[in-house]
């Protein structure tokens, strides 16, 4: 035994010898940071690059499998999930490891936010964040598109739509991004470079100096409100605390960064094995057009501001934002380099962490479901409950397919079934009386389209006829007031009008 | 012995060679031997020049796919002009003509045909103007719908509502000995909105995919 | 002590994931059909068919597909070509690929396939003989001429105790009428719809006759007077 150890110690110094790495490492792990920092809140950046660690790993091992080829990709991804023992669960683990990398590394920006620790002297630190941020996005869409599936396919249609609306370049630009005229081979090669050795090479090489500059730098000293940062007197102050006040880094703040860690990774295998990996979903044929394109989830949001950007700003939003908002990441340091650090005494940017917030997540949550796409199916999938129709007359029958016919419910719902795109109809007949029924089917407007040119004056009728039954059995259908008092006809069938 | 020898900082560390390298810098300094410093900016200006050198061929191999070939303006045959239904829209697949052996299923382009007259045809690209999704077209209600964000078109094209600021993009047609043939070697979008272009070499007329005698589907 | 046993819990159910997890969750996700493989009966029937005809073939606004008698009256080619070009002067929209629509000859087949396991019932008719689904043409037609008249009668002794009155006029309206084609109503009188309660070619006042029916089409027929108001449909033969 104590020969044993000697041999070792032996070893290590003739490998140290050659190496010396020990004094520099020694300095790392002992250097002393404020006793304050040892906290549950200083975890995140820890933990993001554990999680790059292991989509590094994962990643690695899918490529031993993974086709980077349109004609095989998806066959090898199938390939992975159905035929090789635990294929499933690395797809399954890089897929999760990439949404909880996305989720901890914004977490690390609004706790650094917050704290204020972009500021002085750790201007370039945050710098570098912001732009390993923009590439850990990077990476969750090109990896999108290496799941050479139908929403990756339509994904890069979206993409390279967004791009050609650049003035002057646009056309090039999309011509660059796709490597031909169209979506091809040639795109899933120039992604599967990007996700593979350009956006990690970067990554990695922007992470070790992000992990430099906080070890140079020291990490950020809990804020005190009040405590205002000042080029000339801060670096004293840092000082005192992390040398009077400070405790070594290992152990006393790295236990629970190792915990962390190790619990955040748990957590990516325990949802791998629940939720097991993502698709892949349809086969990358465009010709299969049966299918209702959605992004991934970090990418909901956009998915979401889009559907709901009214025409006239969504170049100039979808051009001008994203600048603006890096410029405005990047400048922030400079702006606001030196003064108050608590959240306690910085209420607007308290606030802007919990708009973005909140705003990201109904953007996000109505990105689940969107409400304003068009159930494709709906029209010919989507029942008419039996108690509209069951003691119905045969023109409300009649109706009631047309209704479904010319698919009006791919964007109506009835009792919550159908689309979402316009309103749901379960009491329209409350809303609207039949002659402004008639008049909308036909003429359309607001978001709905004209229906004038492709419904027959009998297919209006009967449509209309339908819609007056659709109200609450307690509830009296609209009537036109005006008409009521000069008109006797009430009960024969309404003029036909608005026909062309 | 060798143990001493190889403790992990003997006596002659770096800072006892950074103090030596400190003197000699300041004995060779530029100002003292300037030959060799001139060498070192020679070296430097040496490797500038060929890497300019090298970065002309990477840049144009990068941007290769900018620049158009002639598969860029391709026409290409969608089959007989008379396989396609008097007054109907039907879906259609095209063989991309810049296309790759690896390519995959992604060759198969879809696009809309309506045929308004004997020789008169609309084909329809079949991304949404607005993002690129896929259009679906419902004869019955004769309305293409597209699934991402509610953009809805007319029969002829012309947009009905929806985010979308422009109607479906129309491949330009002609139709050559009973053939139709479409202007399609690019996707288009709002900065490719297909137009052939004067000079365009007609040619590379691609065979439409075998599938059966009719070309149609759904 | 308490803590040992937990981590000991903990690992032991870890490893029983591990062990268990060669097919956890990937085996419960279908691998993708492309659509027009699709050829199970009730997958196709709920995408394509169950908004107009009912969740389970009835209680549908259209033609009451579970009905025995219907699935008796309707020979496999006449289905067949319903399905794949739709039913002219209705809102049945042609299916097959051919005609327009998004499916395949093998995908029509499997529905009506479909149809016969699912809804066809031995003997519907015991032993009476309901007349023919279509209306007869050629040599036939001669015992069984259209007679307008002699249908309106026969609508006011048959049809009308039910289909009279506010409720439910509408039977005899030119809207209605314009709707729904010669076919259709023959259709429904033979045949019925048990679901909504319309009885079949035998109902309580006896007995229709194969003429009686035709009649009783011609009648409700020649009420399909303003054919302003009924669009022509796209005729078949322009179809490919």
């Amino acid at each position: 035994m104590p020969r044993m150890k000697r041999d070792a110690k032996t070893v290590y110094n003739w490998l140290e010898r050659r190496l010396q790495i020990e004094g520099p490492v020694k300095d790392a792990a002992l250097h002393k940071v404020p006793r304050s920092t040892a906290s549950w809140w200083y975890v995140f950046g820890s933990a993001a690059f554990t999680l790059l660690l292991l989509q590094v790993v994962t990643g690695i091992l899918l490529a031993l499998v993974y086709s980077p080829t349109a004609a095989n990709a998806w066959n090898s991804l199938n390939v992975l999930n159905h035929q090789i023992p635990l294929g499933w669960f690395i797809r399954a683990l890089h897929g999760w490891g990439s949404n909880f990398m996305v989720a901890i590394v914004f977490i690390h920006m609004c706790q650094v936010f917050l704290f204020g620790a972009y500021k002085f002297p750790r201007e370039l630190t945050w710098i570098v964040g912001v732009f390993l941020l923009l590439m850990t996005l990077g990476m969750a869409f090109t990896g999108q598109v290496l799941r050479f599936d139908q929403d990756a396919y339509w994904g890069l249609g979206i993409g390279v739509f967004m791009m050609s609306r650049v003035p002057l370049i646009g056309g090039a630009l999309v011509h660059f991004l796709l490597g031909g005229p169209n979506i091809s081979g040639a795109t899933l090669s120039r992604f599967f470079t990007l996700h593979v050795f350009v956006i990690p090479g970067l990554l990695l090489s922007f992470a070790m100096v992000h992990v430099w500059m906080v070890l140079k730098l020291g990490i950020n000293e809990w804020p005190m409100p009040g405590r205002l940062v000042r080029r000339e007197t801060y670096i004293a102050i840092y000082n005192r605390l992390s040398h009077e006040d400070g405790i070594p880094f290992v152990p006393g703040a790295f236990w629970k960064d190792l915990i962390f860690s190790g619990a955040i990774v748990a957590a990516v295998a325990v949802c791998a094995m629940v939720f097991g990996p993502y698709g892949p979903g349809g086969m990358p044929n465009p010709s299969i057009i049966q299918t209702t394109p959605k992004p991934d989830f970090p990418f909901l949001w956009i998915f979401a501001i889009l559907a709901y950007l009214p025409p006239a700003l969504e170049t100039p939003v979808i051009l001008v934002a994203p600048i603006l908002a890096i410029a405005g990441l990047l400048a922030l340091p400079f702006v606001a380099g030196e003064g108050e650090k608590s959240w306690h005494r910085r209420p607007i940017a308290v606030l802007t962490v919990s708009f973005i917030a909140v705003a990201w997540g109904v953007f996000t949550h109505l990105g689940t479901y969107t409400p304003w796409s068009p159930h494709m199916n709906a029209w010919s999938s989507d029942a008419i409950p039996a108690r509209y129709t069951h003691s119905a007359t045969p023109l409300v029958r009649e109706g009631a397919v047309v209704f479904q016919a010319k698919q009006c419910r791919n964007c109506h719902e009835i009792e919550g079934v159908g689309g979402q795109r316009g309103p749901a109809l379960d009491d329209v007949a409350t809303r609207m009386t039949p002659d402004e029924m008639r008049y909308k089917v036909v003429t359309g407007g607001g978001n709905m389209p004209a229906f004038g040119k492709n419904l027959s004056p009998a297919e209006v009728e009967a449509l209309v006829a339908f819609l007056e039954t659709l109200h609450p059995a307690n509830e009296r259908p609209a009537y036109d007031g005006a008409l009521r008092e000069t008109s006797t006809h009430n009960g024969s069938p309404p003029p036909v009008t608005g026909s062309k | 012995m060798v143990e001493r020898s190889d403790s992990p900082h003997p006596a002659s560390t770096g800072a006892e060679i950074g103090r030596a390298a400190e003197v000699a810098s300041d004995l060779e300094g530029p100002r003292v031997v300037s030959r060799r410093w001139m060498l070192l900016k020679a070296g430097i200006a040496l490797n500038g020049l060929i890497g300019i050198g090298l970065a002309i061929p990477i840049i144009r191999y990068l941007f290769s796919p900018i620049r158009p070939d002639s598969a860029y303006n391709s026409w290409v045959s969608l089959g007989t002009a008379d396989s396609f239904p008097m007054g109907e829209t039907r879906l259609i697949s095209f063989t991309n003509p810049w296309r790759r052996p690896w390519d995959g299923q992604t060759v198969d382009i879809p696009c809309y045909v309506r045929r308004t007259g004997k020789r008169q045809f609309q084909v329809f690209a079949i991304n949404c103007a607005h993002l690129g999704c896929p259009v679906r077209w419902f004869p019955q209600s004769q309305l293409f719908m597209c699934p991402c964000h509610g953009g809805v078109y007319y029969a002829d094209g012309s947009r009905a509502s929806g985010p979308p600021t422009r109607g479906l993009f129309t491949y330009p047609n002609k139709v050559v000995a009973g053939n139709l043939q479409i202007y399609a070697g690019q996707m288009p979008t709002l900065s490719n909105v297909p137009k052939p272009p004067e000079s365009a070499k007609l040619v590379n007329i691609a065979a439409p995919t075998p599938e059966g005698d009719c070309p149609c589907r759904g | 002590m308490r803590l040992r046993s937990t981590v000991a819990g903990g690992l032991l159910s870890l490893a029983l994931l591990a062990a268990g997890c060669g097919r956890l969750p990937v085996e419960q996700t279908e691998r993708y059909v492309p659509p027009d493989q699709v050829t199970d009966f009730h997958a196709l029937y709920n995408t394509n068919c169950r908004a107009c005809h009912g969740p389970a073939g009835e209680n549908g606004p259209a033609m009451d597909l579970a009905n025995p008698e219907y699935q008796a009256l309707v020979d496999d080619a006449t289905l067949r070509r319903i399905i794949s070009n739709g039913m002219p002067g209705t809102q049945m929209p042609a299916w097959a690929q051919s005609a327009g629509g998004m499916l395949t000859d093998a995908q029509v087949n499997a529905i009506i396939e479909g149809m016969r396991k699912e809804w066809s019932k031995p003997n519907p008719f015991q032993e009476a003989t309901p007349p023919a689904y279509e209306q007869p043409s050629g040599a036939d037609a001669k015992t069984q001429t259209a007679d307008v008249k002699q249908g309106q009668q026969l609508y006011q002794a048959h049809c009308a105790s039910c289909h009279s009155g506010h409720a439910r006029q509408e039977l005899t309206s030119p809207i209605y009428l314009a709707l729904i084609s010669d076919q259709a109503l023959r259709s429904i009188i033979i045949a019925g719809r048990p679901d909504i309660g319309q009885p079949d070619w035998r109902h309580d006042n006896g007995q229709l006759s194969p003429q009686d029916v035709t009649s009783i089409v011609a009648y409700l027929s020649s009420l399909r007077t303003n054919t302003a108001i009924s669009a022509p449909p796209v005729p078949l033969s322009s179809r490919r």
